[in-house]
């Protein structure tokens, strides 16, 4: 009778391995890569992302138990754009699974079809802390973020064809509910069509395109470089001259020198996230547009 | 009379009105002619402009319409029999011009990474370190000298890439300008191939390379969180741990980090002295080392590392030559045994670890060389006829060194520490050295950092040598490519 248990256990603990192996091992960089991979992968994936959502996009901790997540990983699902050219390389250096490495069909790039924006003119430092390959951040243009549900999805198929009609119906799925949220944004954003602002990084170049905002400029001096007292007076002084009312802080910046900003220039300082998780309530890439739609949308009234 | 001179007034007023006539026709028909000039320049402008304009406007359009081919193009031209349709939805200028932005920054892109196809990374690390030590090199035993010493101590030249699909290979050169004589010596610090697509989880490094020794010894000098490298790392490896030799790295296949090395070369430690330089060389006399490292997530914002290295020398010959002691004893290296253990505790805030964070290093060391010795000295190069005469005898010395330091950092700009060093003599247990290092750095940008250290150093007094004080400045800047690689996070 033990014996029999034991098989039984035994097989039991076997099918559930073998259920546990069938699923897609996908590691995302960020929450919003990570979120959309769960949605177009469903049931068949298993998906861990190495950004919790506070993180800075540039900035991720490298941490030693990310290694053996990539290590087991079938698909490195990242923004590509040079976003993650901090802590990616040396990551993938120590995971050592070929599977995911550059040029392979698991390093899934989801920037692949989106035209960048602000491609500099000169790699050089004096531009800062500057992307080669154009701004990454297009993942807050809710239009392009399309592209990169296409490329999750388009990889999802070629590593697991057996699963495409389940790829297929999440992805229509989702996009069909992106598509509504997308005409929903752009109606509640219409009062600040023009509307200048001001962010700590360059975070907003994509976002201020789609819904017809003037990004007016950064508290940073440059990409990764502190701001001079002479830049936070010039900022201020030009901020006064040409009415911007908006001052927007990404949650991994500290708070004094926007809020120093916002009040000398009289504008309205707000928290806005760069990836999901980055506030409260915001777990899911569709729950952080609409807060950063309807916080910004909120500051007209005031 | 009067009638004549009236008539006569009246006929040369009558001329005078006639010619002023005739001059103002002349100057109508003047200004007649030039208005019709300037009419007809004008149409002939006109006509020029609005020519000009249409041609344009064709040449745009030209532009336009293959812009919008090219967008839509396959990558493969489709057969000839497949016509092209055009599509469906009315193109508006703002789409046009969306299009043709598209184009634009794609081709711009297109550009950047087509230029630097084929070529390898390139960056280069300057470092100067000016100085002031109050006791001269006499009595700290130090190769730079004492009172103000502005010491270019490195200019590194890194390039790194790809080789082919299975491997990837860089070079760092590095000149360093000579205490004496002020030259650069210009020297191959790393040379090395790694593979990248070995199985099992496995991967090989061979050339020259910083072995996996420990915490900091493989990292370079501008990468250490402090100006100068602990004591123990510079007595007991001698440096850097670069070695000449083969690496094997493998991560086993479990839900842990755990990193297991095994490295096998003719040195390791930059200033450390090959072994058995002469003709032959025996594998026994040859070092091997190893470590396990691991690392644990204490909180989302801790973490802690740690390793225990170890490194064998089963037979020295003559490394380091003969070693002549204060009292006038020899001592000659005949087997290097070094064992080490290491952690870090970091705290690294996920919201803003740019601008936060605190790390607390320690590595302590532990050395256990087999000596022989030779109380007399018979065997002091130095005398007029060295040799064994039968006083000697072989025994191990077991020192003890460790480094203690803490770093907090409070801005993206400012962070400050503390360096502890405490190392034994690898020769003489009893010749004990200690170290004081409080230290504060500025970091202008990534790629431009000036650190204030003041440094205490307190030798025991059977070294010979005084104890003495230190200040330095060390301006680090970086130009060109950098990556920080998995051994320097």
């Amino acid at each position: 009778m033990k014996l029999k248990l034991f098989f039984v256990t035994f097989i039991t603990l076997l099918c559930a391995a073998q259920v546990h192996a069938a699923k897609i091992r996908v590691v995302a960089t960020l929450t919003d890569l990570a979120d959309i991979t769960r949605n177009v992968g469903g049931e068949n994936v298993e998906v861990f992302s190495l950004a919790t959502g506070i993180e800075d996009t540039h900035g991720v901790p490298m941490k030693p138990s990310f290694v053996p997540k990539m290590n087991q990983a079938d698909l490195l699902v990242l923004v590509g754009f040079g976003c993650e050219h901090a802590f990616l390389p040396a990551l993938l250096e120590a995971s050592k699974n070929p599977r995911i490495q550059y040029g392979k069909a698991g390093y899934v790039d989801c920037s692949a079809g989106i035209a960048p924006l602000e491609v500099p003119k000169s790699t050089d430092h004096s531009e800062g802390d500057v992307h080669p390959y154009g701004n990454p951040h297009y993942m807050l243009d809710p239009v392009l973020a399309k592209t990169a549900v296409q490329n999750i999805y388009n990889a999802l198929v070629a590593i697991a064809p057996e699963h495409e009609a389940d790829f297929t119906r999440n992805r229509d799925a989702y996009l069909a509910k992106l598509d509504a949220k997308i005409a929903e944004w752009q109606e509640a954003l219409k009062p600040l069509k023009g509307a200048k602002f001001v962010s700590y990084h360059e975070h907003w170049p994509y976002f201020a395109k789609r819904f017809g905002l003037e990004y007016f400029g950064t508290i940073e001096l440059k990409p990764g470089v502190d701001p001079t007292p002479h830049h936070i007076t010039e900022l201020v002084a030009t901020m006064k001259a040409e009415h911007v009312p908006i001052v927007v802080r990404e949650p991994q910046f500290p708070e004094k020198v926007p809020t120093l900003i916002a009040k000398q220039a009289g504008a309205t300082l707000i928290k806005l996230p760069i990836m999901p998780g980055g506030v409260p309530n915001t777990d899911t890439y569709i729950e952080m547009m609409d807060y950063i739609v309807h916080t910004l949308a909120g500051t007209v009234s005031k | 009379m009067r009638l004549k001179k009236c008539i006569l007034i009246l006929s040369v007023s009558l001329c005078a009105s006639g010619l002023r006539a005739q001059e103002t026709n002349e100057v109508v028909q003047l200004k007649e002619q030039m208005q019709q000039m300037q009419k007809g320049f004008e149409k002939r402008e006109q006509d020029m402009e609005t020519r000009f304009e249409k041609k344009i406007a064709a040449q745009d359009a030209v532009i336009e319409s293959l812009k919008e081919k090219l967008a839509f193009m396959p990558t493969n031209p489709p057969p000839p029999s497949v016509a092209i349709v055009p599509p469906a939805e009315t193109v508006t200028p703002e789409k046009l011009k969306e299009l043709n932005e598209k184009v634009d920054s794609v081709v711009e892109a297109q550009k950047k990474t087509l230029m630097s196809e084929f070529n390898p990374a390139i960056g280069l690390v300057g470092e100067t370190v000016f100085g002031y030590r109050s006791k001269g090199s006499d009595q700290t035993g130090s190769d730079r000298p004492g009172g103000f010493d502005i010491w270019q101590r490195s200019v590194e030249l890194n390039v790194a890439a790809s080789v082919d699909p299975f491997a990837k290979g860089w070079v760092v050169a590095n000149a360093s300008a000579d205490s004496a004589t002020g030259e650069a010596s210009f020297g191959i610090e790393e040379a090395a191939l790694q593979t990248t697509s070995l199985p099992g989880n496995v991967s090989l490094t061979a050339g020259r390379f910083f072995g996996e020794f420990g915490r900091l010894s493989n990292i370079h000098d501008h990468e250490l969180p402090f100006v100068n490298r602990p004591l123990a790392l510079d007595q007991f490896i001698g440096g850097e741990s670069r070695t000449d030799g083969l690496q094997l790295n493998w991560l086993p296949p479990i839900d842990h980090y755990v990193s297991l090395t095994l490295g096998v070369g003719d040195q390791l430690g930059g200033d450390s002295p090959k072994n058995n330089p002469g003709t032959y060389r025996a594998f026994n006399e040859l070092n091997v080392w190893g470590r396990v490292s691991t690392y644990f997530d204490l909180t989302p914002n801790w973490q802690l590392e740690a390793g225990v290295s170890g490194l064998l020398n089963p037979q020295t010959q003559d490394r380091g030559g003969v070693l002549v002691q204060p009292n006038g004893s020899t001592q000659t290296e005949r087997a290097r045994r070094l064992a080490g253990v290491d952690m870090k505790v970091s705290y690294v805030p996920l919201a803003n670890n740019q601008f936060r964070s605190f790390t607390w290093g320690t590595e302590v060391l532990f050395s256990d060389n087999r000596y022989l010795f030779d109380p007399n000295g018979s065997l002091n190069p130095a005398n007029a006829t060295p040799g064994l005469d039968g006083d000697e005898f072989t025994g191990n010395v077991g020192s003890l060194g460790l480094y203690s330091y803490v770093n907090y950092k409070w801005s993206r700009q400012w962070s400050a520490g503390f360096l502890f060093d405490w190392v034994q003599n690898a020769q003489n247990h009893s010749d004990e050295t200690f170290a004081y290092s409080p230290f504060i750095t500025f970091a202008l940008s990534h790629w431009n950092q000036l650190r204030l250290q003041y440094t205490r150093t307190e030798p025991s007094s059977i070294s010979g040598m005084k104890p003495d004080d230190a200040i330095y400045l060390q301006w680090a800047w970086i130009i060109g490519a950098h990556s920080h690689g998995w051994q320097q996070r």
